[in-house]
């Protein structure tokens, strides 16, 4: 059966690599199985359920991680509510019929991948306000962008590159508002790299490149429907059999925490995406040269699919456990950059041609290039000392001070969900104000 | 009047354990009920303190067991407590209500938010409060340091520099002995730094400031992080260098910093700590792991204006001259240095004399002293940010062997017409801003003349007509005239308090000239009421621009120089 183009793109990496390392069980050469179907032989089921044993209590650790990290739905959803307000604003404020907004979310909101942040800073929920400029008239991109700010401007907005921030008094997050239009409506110099899948192309759009002062290429749907696709796959051995052995085989009352089969890919790109912000909070990266969440999406979801398509076509074997799964992957991001000798890094949106997502990583002397090296270094190491440890109190603390949710740990640690229990607190009257002087 | 406690277990039953116990210092100490925590979020007590003499003497406290300091936040160290709690005498409540107050706080405001999670943002909003609980908690008498000073900005990468250790002081400069201002700053603190010793200094900017949960708290956290972020070459200087001929181990210093403040650790392996007890000299072994410090910045735009006075980058650049270094011009020098200006060059050929003491910057122990020089030294000394010259002779003898190119600003605070003249003629070769500061008798009034460098005090040559007379506010009789230039006479005009007003007018203004605010000639005139000049000489008259400050105690008024 012949590879496809993310297989192939995935066993480079792995022969690069020198193969995935013994901590990641499976994902040998199904080849080196000497014929035997590890599914039938009893043998190595035993030796797999033995491996699941050994990564539960991991896994129990990244789940309550995940837990920790994962920003609520109903919060997603407060912020969603407030598009509506603003498509309203720009249809009054610019005479722009209600019909030709659509307003959307894109980035970390719409791939379920949003992560809380560290210290309680806000955090962004990114929109993207569709514009079908066939219905008004047209313009040029800076005005377009301008346009969209002067219907902001009673709210408390700055121009970002790409997108208008929307600083939401009282609420933790920011929203980041990128002015669009359908891709079809604008003319474009197209002279980079055409990779795309035909399957995403029809949600493309044009957004505003202000430093450039041009349209430039975009697709948050398309990103959300890759993900998906991608999320929708496994890679990991028998997922329904396997769950219910974790069952069995755990030693704590986790089933129900564990991490989702289903959700392994977007699990890993929220703990990698964590791992990255602690690098940052503890001075391993600068917040400037970190390697941005889109690139970690991009490189982990084709990661994912190449690794899906080789246990497809049956020249891999999956891997006999999540926790072995994310190992690996952390192994394969460094190899997972295209450069090209005439491009440089090139690291290709797959749903839209002509948007490279490593492009600044041609311009800063490799920073970017080295500090994304060192994190990969980071993340693997981390994933590894963790996975050296074998008491379970060891690993969930280890765990726990890895991706900083040391406070997280315990039955309901972190989730608001605590009763202090009836309690009868004095109200005694207000003291007198306090006056101040200047010294 | 002791404190009722019955009324207070009451109110408060329930939430406190009794019976109280007797605390340190004759405090009554009650423990309160924390209900079911989560292990990760465990405290195994939580005890409000009544000091002796409470509720007149003192405020009501709440002490957390020491292992929650910083694990835990607004926990100090000692395990006190710092939320807004019991709000003290003077305030309308009784002894019962205040702690109520304090226990309602420490429900509401902190335990349930603490159980929910919402207090883990807190390290992030006082993260150097809280690395001043860490540094205190590991402090020992045979530290290396204590802290280390900044001299410059962020950088921008991670490198590899060299400071010095300052002893006895136990100070790190994080600069090079070669830095001009470093060498200034070492100068500054005299007996403090009696021996220098060359570090090896790892300066490395952060995006985020550190917090309980970040910052590295072992040897191989710390050099992980350093690996991470120096390359190669330069870690391997950091670890591996050796500054000094015939060592063998040399203090390395890892620095993280951003614009908020800093963190810094020494790292185990250095060389022997030399303590001074008494007149031995004992050498300590290092330290084993890593030594955290305090950060702390010298920098001008730190120590002038705490980041808030833009203009001070600009005001290290510039060159200012002051002729006169008096009652007026010492001070005033002083405020320069203080606001930041990078170079003043002073000139005066007095000395103090026993009848200046009372109104100079410096007092008797400048007695004979010249006053350029003595005034340069003393302030240099307080304010290294200054490169401050003194030169003991006349602004005649100055300018003959000076220009004034290359100078910004000139003050004349001398109030000699000759010297305005010479200025005159040296502004007329190489143009520049003129100050003008003078008091008149008594202080009753204070000018400041702004003249940009086109404006010559003197139009031309042929004009010998001085205008500094003509500036003025009052009309001074001949007998006070006389009396007054003599410093060394017996009569005094005014004191150091009066001469206060004109130094402010003065050196804000000459602040505006060299930021460059001040676009065309004016003069700006400080000018006292009529009660005050009455009470000085009897019926002075004011000029008539100068009636309008009769009436009132003193106004500022402002005009053109044309």
């Amino acid at each position: 059966m012949a590879k496809t183009q993310k297989a192939l793109f995935v066993e480079e990496a792995i022969k690069r690599r020198g193969g995935i390392s013994v901590m990641a069980k499976s994902l040998t050469p199904a080849m080196e199985e000497l014929g035997v179907n590890v599914f039938d032989s009893i043998q190595e089921s035993a030796t797999h359920r033995s491996i699941k044993r050994e990564r539960e209590p991991y896994a129990h650790a990244l789940s309550l991680v995940n837990d920790h990290i994962t920003v609520k739905k109903e919060l997603i959803d407060e912020a969603s509510a407030s598009y509506n307000d603003i498509a309203n604003r720009l249809a009054t404020k610019l005479n722009w019929p209600l019909t030709a907004i659509k307003i959307f979310p894109q980035g970390s909101a719409s791939t379920k991948t949003l992560i809380r942040t560290l210290g309680n800073l806000k955090f962004d929920i990114d929109a993207v306000c569709e514009v079908d400029i066939s219905k008004i008239e047209a313009q040029d991109p800076m005005a377009f962008f301008e346009a969209i700010g002067t219907a902001l401007d009673d709210l408390d907005t700055v121009a970002k590159r790409r997108c208008w921030t929307i600083n939401v008094v009282d609420k933790p997050f920011y929203l980041e508002f990128t002015p669009s239009v359908p891709l079809t409506t604008v003319p474009l110099n197209v002279s980079g790299l055409n990779y795309s899948e035909q399957e995403f192309v029809s949600t493309a759009l044009a957004v505003v490149d202000t430093p450039s002062e041009n349209w430039k290429t975009s697709n948050p749907a398309g990103i959300r429907d890759w993900v998906n696709r991608a999320s929708d796959r496994s890679i990991v051995r028998t997922p329904v059999l396997e769950a219910m052995d974790s069952v069995r085989a755990s030693i704590e009352p986790v089933s129900t925490q564990s991490v989702e089969i289903e959700e392994t890919l977007r699990v890993a790109i929220r703990l990698f995406k964590r791992h990255r912000d602690m690098c940052v909070h503890r001075g391993h990266l600068s917040e400037e040269e970190q390697p941005i969440s889109i690139i970690l999406v991009t490189l982990m979801t084709t990661c994912y699919e190449g690794l899906a398509d080789l246990i497809d076509d049956g020249s891999r074997m999956p891997f006999v456990h999540v926790v072995d799964a994310l190992i690996a992957m952390a192994e394969l991001l460094p190899e997972m950059i295209p450069k090209f000798p005439d491009l440089g890094y090139y690291l290709v949106n797959p749903t839209v041609v002509d948007e490279n997502f490593a492009e600044r990583w041609n311009t800063d002397n490799g920073e970017r290039a080295e500090a994304f090296r060192t994190w990969c270094g980071l993340l693997q190491a981390d994933l590894a000392s963790i996975a050296a440890l074998k008491a379970p109190e060891k690993i969930m603390s280890k765990t726990l001070e890895v991706f900083g949710c040391t406070a997280a740990g315990g039955p309901n640690g972190g989730n608001g969900n605590n009763n202090p229990g009836p309690r009868v607190i004095p109200s005694p009257p207000s003291p007198a104000p306090r006056t101040s002087g200047l010294a | 009047m002791s404190f009722e406690l019955a009324p207070l277990s009451d109110a408060l039953a329930k939430l406190l354990v009794e019976p109280a116990t007797r605390g340190s210092k004759g405090a009554v100490v009650y423990r309160l009920m924390l209900g079911e925590l989560p292990a990760s979020r465990a405290i195994s007590f939580a005890e409000l303190i009544l000091p002796k003499g409470f509720p007149e003497d003192g405020i009501a406290r709440i002490r957390l067991p020491s292992d929650a300091e910083l694990r835990v936040p607004h926990v100090e160290r000692g395990g006190l407590l710092c939320i807004d709690g019991d709000p003290g005498p003077g305030r309308g409540l009784d002894g019962t209500q205040r702690v109520e107050t304090l226990v309602g706080k420490f429900y509401t405001e902190f335990l349930d938010p603490w159980r929910n999670g919402d207090l883990d943002g807190d390290f992030a909003k006082e993260p150097q409060n809280y690395w001043g609980v860490n540094v205190a908690r590991l402090r020992t008498n045979d530290d290396t340091a204590h802290r280390v000073w900044t001299v410059d900005e962020v950088p921008r990468k991670a490198q590899v520099r060299e400071g010095l250790l300052i002893n006895p002081g136990r100070l790190i400069i994080a600069g090079d002995g070669d830095n001009q201002f470093v060498q200034r700053l070492v100068a500054s603190l005299g007996h403090r730094a009696k021996q220098r010793v060359r570090v090896i200094i790892a300066d490395i900017p952060i995006s985020y400031s550190f917090v309980p949960d970040t910052w590295p708290r072992s040897i191989d956290a710390l050099l992980r992080l350093l690996r991470a972020r120096l390359k190669p070459p330069d870690y391997r200087r950091f670890i591996e260098q050796i500054l000094r001929r015939r060592r063998s181990r040399e203090h390395r210093v890892a620095l993280f910093r951003n614009h908020e403040g800093g963190f810094a650790f020494v790292l185990p392996g250095g060389p022997p700590i030399i303590l001074q007890e008494g007149n031995r000299h004992r050498a300590r072994r290092p330290h084993s792991n890593i030594q955290p410090l305090l950060v702390d910045r010298i920098d001008p735009m730190w120590t002038v204006g705490r980041d808030q006075i833009p203009q001070v980058s600009a005001r290290q650049q510039k060159h200012v001259v002051v002729f006169g270094a008096g009652a007026l011009g010492s001070p005033v020098v002083e405020q320069l240095a203080k606001a930041g200006i990078g170079k003043i060059t002073l000139v005066d050929s007095d000395t103090i004399e026993t009848a200046n003491v009372g109104r100079h910057l410096l007092g008797a122990q400048y007695v004979n002293y010249g006053k350029a020089e003595a005034v340069a030294n003393n302030v240099a000394q307080s304010y290294p940010s200054c490169i401050i010259k003194s030169y003991n002779g006349t602004a005649e003898d100055w300018l003959q062997s000076n220009t004034l190119k290359d100078v910004d600003t000139v003050l004349d605070l001398t109030g000699e017409p000759e010297v305005r003249w010479h200025l005159n003629e040296a502004r007329q070769q190489h143009p520049c801003k003129l100050i003008i500061g003078w008091m008149e008798p008594f202080v009753a009034a204070a000018h400041v003349c702004m003249l940009t460098p086109e404006t010559l005090w003197f139009a031309s040559k042929a004009s010998t007509q001085d205008r500094l007379n003509l500036l003025e506010a009052v009309d001074w009789p001949a007998e006070v005239i006389r009396q007054v230039p003599g410093c060394s006479s017996r009569f005094q005009a005014y004191t150091s308090v009066s001469a206060a007003y004109a130094v402010a007018l003065v050196s804000e203004n000459a602040l505006r000239v060299v930021d460059g605010e001040v676009d065309s000639s004016k003069v700006l005139s400080w000018v006292r009421g009529r009660q005050f000049l009455d009470r000085q000489w009897p019926k002075l008259t004011y000029r008539d621009w100068a009636t309008g400050a009769e009436q009132h105690v003193g106004v500022t008024l402002e005009r053109p120089i044309v």
